[in-house]
């Protein structure tokens, strides 16, 4: 299979505390403003590193998911797919991202609940973050069923 | 404090022919954005994100904030920091390699010191503890 490269930049002006930066996409899909406050603090309305992997990781999975209920037989009409990252303070090791926890419903025919459970969990095997972040941090999933 | 961040994505049909969006994220920043099967796995993404793309502004970001932090404790806060990062995906065996470059404006720190404070930031900060089971993470730092 090819190898796909794909690519964001950070632009970043200043110290942590006080500093600022903008993160943007290759494919020019964003271009979001970054700084500390907003990352271990209140949000606001500006994205962070743990926001962005809770992006990727919600898609990524979903992809997974969707391909998961297909190969059980099921036909995926819909997907909901949430995650959470958490990111806290680990005795000297100082800020590490600890969880990720992903709650998805699937609108599908074809499959029992029973199916999807089992193709949540392949998914999780299957999907290249969770494979990633299962080294370091917990990870939990979680699809059911909606009519 | 624990800080959580969550994002929530919308997929439709199945995986080849089907479609998704990520709908919202918790802060509002960014969405809805929508994400395909061949966009993330073809060489021309049409303008369309994917997770390698969201990992690889997530770990410039981590990276740039730790350096900058660490350039600091050392006495020479940065004026400026550019970093890229490049994330490489081969479809069945997963995520296999992130390629950082950053250049710098640091008053006060030489060529080799900025590459050891580049080296200690891709080696501490989160997103790249997070990400430790990529085969491999390669870093080049540079002054402008």
């Amino acid at each position: 299979m090819p190898r796909i490269v794909r690519e964001a930049s950070l632009a970043w002006e200043g110290s942590l505390s006080r500093g600022s930066g903008t993160a943007t996409a290759g494919t020019g899909a964003f271009a979001l403003p970054v700084d500390l406050p907003a990352r271990v603090g209140d949000p606001g309305d500006k994205t962070s590193p743990e926001e962005l992997l809770a992006a990727a990781h919600a898609t990524c999975y979903g992809t997974s998911l969707a391909g998961e209920i297909a190969r059980a037989g099921g036909t995926v009409e819909h997907l909901d797919v949430r995650c959470v990252i958490t990111m806290d303070e680990v005795g000297d090791k100082g800020h590490l991202i600890v969880a990720s926890d992903i709650d998805a419903k699937a609108r599908a025919t074809g499959i029992a609940q029973a199916g999807v459970d089992e193709a949540a969990r392949v998914a999780d095997e299957s999907c290249p973050f969770s494979a990633l972040i299962c080294a370091s941090a917990s990870v939990s999933v979680r699809a059911e069923l909606a009519s | 404090m624990a800080a959580e961040r969550r994002a929530t994505v919308t997929w439709n049909g199945d995986l080849m022919s089907g479609s998704g969006t990520i709908d919202e994220v918790g802060s509002g920043a960014f969405g809805p954005l929508d994400v395909s099967w061949p966009a993330r796995t073809e060489e021309a993404s049409g303008g369309m994100t994917s997770p390698e793309e969201l990992i690889a502004a997530a770990h410039a970001t981590c990276f740039s904030m730790a350096l900058s932090h660490g350039l600091a404790q050392a006495g020479t806060p940065p004026e400026r920091l550019q970093t890229a990062a490049r994330v490489a995906f081969v479809p069945g065996s997963g995520i296999t390699k992130v390629a950082l470059t950053v250049q710098g404006s640091v008053p006060g720190i030489d060529e080799e010191g900025f590459r050891a404070a580049a080296d200690a930031a891709k080696a501490n900060c989160p997103v790249s503890q997070a990400l430790a089971g990529v085969p491999e993470i390669t870093i080049d730092a540079s002054l402008e």
